[in-house]
């Protein structure tokens, strides 16, 4: 009796493994059958989208490498510190996950636009609508997973053997630099992995503070919903399929480097 | 002070919910030091705090008569090694002995490659030193940790929980070579277990902590015949704990066990002088070694040799506990031999014998 109802219960979850499997091989799929393939390679050459990838490159490698330090010193201070208000603080340094990219935009926009935006621009430093703006954007949204994944790495470190270092004449930051670190490296490569792939993405928050604006704050994202809006399917299409690819690849580096005995 | 290797005074560390109170500890240069307790009793928290790595409420630390307190833990040079070794997975053995050289800038020094050559030989890991730590063994890996502890001859080795995550043959095996680094390499050792065993096989002084505080301290032999308190004696295993009264007779003290008129004594007069006199409610402390056990005859009942009767017993490899029950119940020792020769039997009425010296009061 009980082995028939487990029966059933394996029946049912192998039924939605297999329904889902199958719905995002055949949306996947879709995209690249209804790609045309010699235009594909016309979109390549096409400088707009030329552009947009190296212009996606640098803004999100800048706004990863911005993640990192941003999120090393604040998940160390999180996984091996306990102060008042610690879930408080943890739970604001969240708060770009679950809040629309839109949302977070709007946030920035009125931080850099209304409230610093003067100062910064006697600084020479404008943010908004500006290539700066994108890397701000990509950055706010994309510190968060860093942060959580950092902090995941660390807290798999026994401080002991942090412990045993100082006894073996190491001062703090050489512990850090000499044990926690290499200790915590492969959380760190996959969330920095995961920190880019989610800053490759932005577009919400990066509309809002940098704005839509053709060869001068143009990601890939934003050049589909640009070509999108103007009926250009074809370019909009070629993009998208690119940015899967590099999607599954980026994922597929994740597994690897979280995962042991990955099969692909 | 100055000739003390260890001098702890009235160290008060609190650990989360937890916290040390007034501990005071001293060892002499080459002591091999005991400190045992149960699980949750302060013995890592203590260890910690003498290695630097908790912060102290109040007390003092002094190393070789220096103060030591306020020095970081990479300034005391001690040699300090978890229960589960904690290897850098990262590096080879080699890297790891060489670990704490490397913060010295001394790694490459030919003097140093000697001296780890030399230790690696000494624990039997020379084979092993190009090998990462997640191919080694427990033992092995326990071996490298100790080498890495000591590599740079700290003056005191800060040992937590060495053994106890090995099986026994290899524990046997790391005792050995404990009792060899000890002597061989002049340095003093504090030891951390909860196994009693381990403890008086390798220690010279113990201190049994209890709930944050000192227990007891001392010889570890003194502390197994003569518990201080009945934590102590339970803890450390102890067979016979008899509540009674002690009472005046022919001026002599003796030990009237409860709802009996059973006397026992006289008492030694180093047993009575924690005490304050007749009358007052104690236990009666006996070794089941010290219990003598033999056919039981014909002489009558006298003070310090009664009979009685074989409830049961357990056969060990190393001796038999016998259960008895005549005014009380008592447990003996016999060794297998001795087990062999009187041949007794469950039920057997037999003669139980003690000598007065052998008597220890635990007052309440």
């Amino acid at each position: 009796m009980v082995n028939s109802r487990i029966n059933i219960l394996q029946g049912i979850f192998l039924f939605v493994f297999i329904l889902f499997t199958v719905f995002m091989v055949i949306m996947l799929g879709g995209l690249l059958f209804y790609v045309e393939w010699s235009d594909f390679l016309s979109v390549i050459k096409n400088p707009e989208f030329r552009f947009a990838v190296v212009f996606t490159l640098w803004t999100s490698l800048l706004a990863t490498l911005m993640a990192a330090v941003t999120a090393v010193p604040c998940s160390f201070i999180l996984s091996r510190y306990n102060f008042p208000g610690k879930v408080l603080i943890d739970t604001l340094m969240d708060i770009p996950i679950v809040l629309p990219p839109l949302v977070s935009g709007l946030a920035l926009l009125i931080l850099l636009g209304p409230i610093l935006g003067n100062a910064l621009v006697q600084l020479g430093l404008e943010v908004v609508f500006s290539a700066r703006g994108v890397v701000v954007a990509q950055w706010f949204i994309a510190t968060p997973f860093a942060i959580k994944t950092f902090k995941q790495a660390f807290d798999g470190i026994d401080p002991r053997l942090e412990n045993v270092a100082r006894t073996l004449g190491y001062s703090p930051a050489e512990v850090f630099l000499r044990v926690t670190m290499p200790l915590a490296k492969g959380g760190i490569l996959s969330g920095l992995t995961m920190t880019w792939s989610r800053a490759l993405g932005e577009f919400g928050a990066t509309a809002m503070l940098a704005g839509i604006t053709r060869m001068k704050t143009e990601t890939l994202s934003v050049a589909i919903f640009l070509n999108m809006t103007i009926g250009d399917m074809q370019f909009a299409i070629a993009t998208a399929v690119i940015m899967l690819m590099v999607a599954l690849i980026l994922m597929s580096v994740i597994k690897v480097f979280t995962a042991t005995g990955v099969r692909l | 002070m100055s000739h003390d290797l260890l001098n702890v005074y009235n160290l008060t560390v609190n650990a989360g919910n937890f916290s040390l109170k007034n501990i005071n500890f001293s060892m002499q240069p080459g002591d091999y030091a005991i400190i045992l307790g149960p699980t949750g009793c302060g013995k890592t928290v203590f260890l910690e705090s003498i290695a630097g790595l908790r912060e102290l409420k109040k007390g003092a630390l002094y190393l070789n008569g220096k103060e030591i307190t306020h020095l970081p833990p990479e300034r005391r040079y001690l040699g300090f090694a978890y229960q589960d070794s904690l290897l850098y997975p990262f590096m080879s053995v080699k890297e790891n002995i060489l670990f704490g050289a490397r913060a010295r800038r001394m790694a490459g020094d030919p003097v140093i490659l000697h001296r780890m050559e030399q230790l690696a030989e000494a624990m039997h890991i020379s084979h092993l030193l190009d090998r990462f730590p997640r191919f080694l063994s427990g033992g092995e890996r326990q071996r490298v940790s100790l080498a890495r502890a000591i590599l740079t001859r700290p003056p005191l080795l800060l040992l937590d929980e060495p053994l106890s995550a090995l099986d026994q043959r290899t524990r046997h095996a790391m005792q050995d070579l404990l009792r060899e680094i000890h002597a061989a390499e002049g340095l003093g050792i504090i030891h951390v277990t909860h196994d009693f065993s381990e403890a008086l096989q390798l220690g010279r002084s113990m201190l049994i902590l209890y709930d944050g505080q000192v227990e007891q301290a001392g010889d570890p032999l003194d502390i197994f015949y003569h518990p201080a308190t009945e934590f102590v004696a339970r803890f450390l295993h102890g067979e016979n704990l008899i509540p009674g009264k002690i009472r005046g007779r022919d001026g002599k003290q003796w030990f009237k066990l409860s709802g009996s008129d059973f006397l026992l004594g006289p008492l030694p007069e180093c047993t009575m002088e924690s005490l304050s006199g007749s009358g007052k409610t104690s236990t009666l402390f006996i070794r089941a070694g010290s219990i003598r056990l033999s056919k039981a005859g014909e002489a009558p009942d006298d003070a310090n040799s009664w009979t009685a009767l074989i409830k049961n017993y357990v056969i060990d490899s190393t001796h038999v506990d016998v259960y008895c029950n005549g005014n009380g119940s008592w447990q003996a020792s016999l060794s297998l031999a001795e087990w062999q020769e009187l041949a007794f039997k469950r039920g057997e009425r037999v003669r139980l014998t003690v000598s007065p010296e052998h008597f220890h009061i635990i007052p309440q």
